[in-house]
């Protein structure tokens, strides 16, 4: 039924699980809205850290201690989006690759990714100089307000790989 | 429930809104947002980040009422914090939704599913009345939030949810 796969992304889309998705009427729709109540929920939870951090909101407590309260539910929505999303992109994997709007989305996610990372690696350790401050250091902002344009980015490409899966390959 | 919805767009269609929708679609702002090909995806990143910033928001109010984040801060302080992004992403919600609608009049308004969930967000805003009036208020004078207000809480998360749900099926709505 499903021409022989010629490639990985193929051999994902044709596999069981792939097909499984794709021909049912309700599981890829049904994916779709967990992803965007998942998505919602790692930026509505994520900005609320990155404002504290630019120092325009909750300056009255501590950085670590807004970060503690929204993090686990961060990290839980963020598995959440990343299953749901894997499982939408196997269903149509061979599309997705050939998109570049799909690559352009994966790459935000990677530099959002690598920001966090830097940040807490490195600009987190003298976190007990500043923590409790008003006014946040040039590190910090910068951390913050890269984190708010790469998920803005990760929306839009998002969103536009929707509205071209049908111009870009099969 | 397919053969209800195909019902419900089957009324639909007898309605005055289709020359309200064919009126709609022949304005000037619509085939502005009709013929911009990127006009109808920001509109609805706008839309998703305003989603973003209430469902955030609300969580984190309904965290604390649990005791489960934020508890260095007073309920107060909480809703202090997070009131003036709700009404003000609701604002945004109704603004850009609305821009959407008469970006695709026929697909919206002839269609079951976009009035189900607008029967949701009208509820939603009513809870929300209730919740960040009444409630706030007695929780502020040092009031508990006994069970009734927790269950409303918990039901206030599950309808943004299913708002999230008729939101996506719009686009696959069986018309």
């Amino acid at each position: 039924m499903y021409p022989t796969p010629t490639n990985i992304w193929e051999r994902i889309e044709f596999s069981s699980l792939g097909t499984t998705i794709a021909e049912s009427t309700w599981m890829f729709p049904t994916l779709e809205t967990l992803h965007v109540i998942a998505l919602v929920s790692v930026l509505g939870t994520i900005f609320v850290v990155d404002l504290r951090m630019l120092g325009w909101t909750s300056n009255k407590f501590a950085v670590s201690a807004v970060a503690k309260d929204t993090l686990p539910w961060t990290w839980g929505a963020f598995v959440l989006a990343a299953l749901t999303g894997t499982l939408l992109f196997v269903s149509k994997a061979s599309s997705y690759v050939g998109n570049p709007y799909f690559l352009w989305k994966m790459g935000m996610l990677t530099l959002a990714g690598l920001n966090m990372k830097y940040f807490h690696f490195m600009t987190w350790r003298t976190v007990e100089h500043w923590d409790r401050d008003a006014s946040m250091p040039v590190a910090v902002k910068v951390a913050a307000a890269l984190s708010i344009v790469f998920w803005l980015a990760v929306v839009f490409f998002g969103r536009a790989i929707g509205f071209t899966l049908g111009i870009f390959g099969s | 429930m397919g053969d209800l919805l195909y019902h419900f767009t089957e009324w639909l269609r007898t309605t005055q809104l289709v020359e309200l929708t064919l009126w709609l679609s022949d304005t000037s702002a619509s085939l502005w947002l009709q013929t911009h090909f990127w006009a109808i995806p920001i509109l609805q990143c706008i839309h998703i980040l305003s989603i973003a910033a209430a469902f955030g928001s609300i969580l984190m109010v309904s965290l604390r009422l649990f005791s489960l984040a934020g508890t260095e801060r007073t309920m107060a302080e909480t809703e202090r914090r997070y009131i003036r992004w709700i009404w003000w992403s609701l604002v945004m919600l109704v603004v850009s939704g609305s821009l959407l609608v008469l970006s695709e009049p026929i697909r919206d308004l002839i269609n079951p599913v976009f009035w189900c969930k607008m029967v949701g967000v009208v509820l939603a805003i009513l809870a929300s009345l209730w919740f960040h009036g009444r409630v706030m208020r007695r929780l502020a004078a040092g009031g508990q939030a006994g069970p009734v207000i927790k269950t409303g809480a918990v039901l206030i998360i599950v309808l943004w949810c299913l708002i999230m749900l008729g939101g996506r099926w719009i686009a696959y709505a069986p018309v």
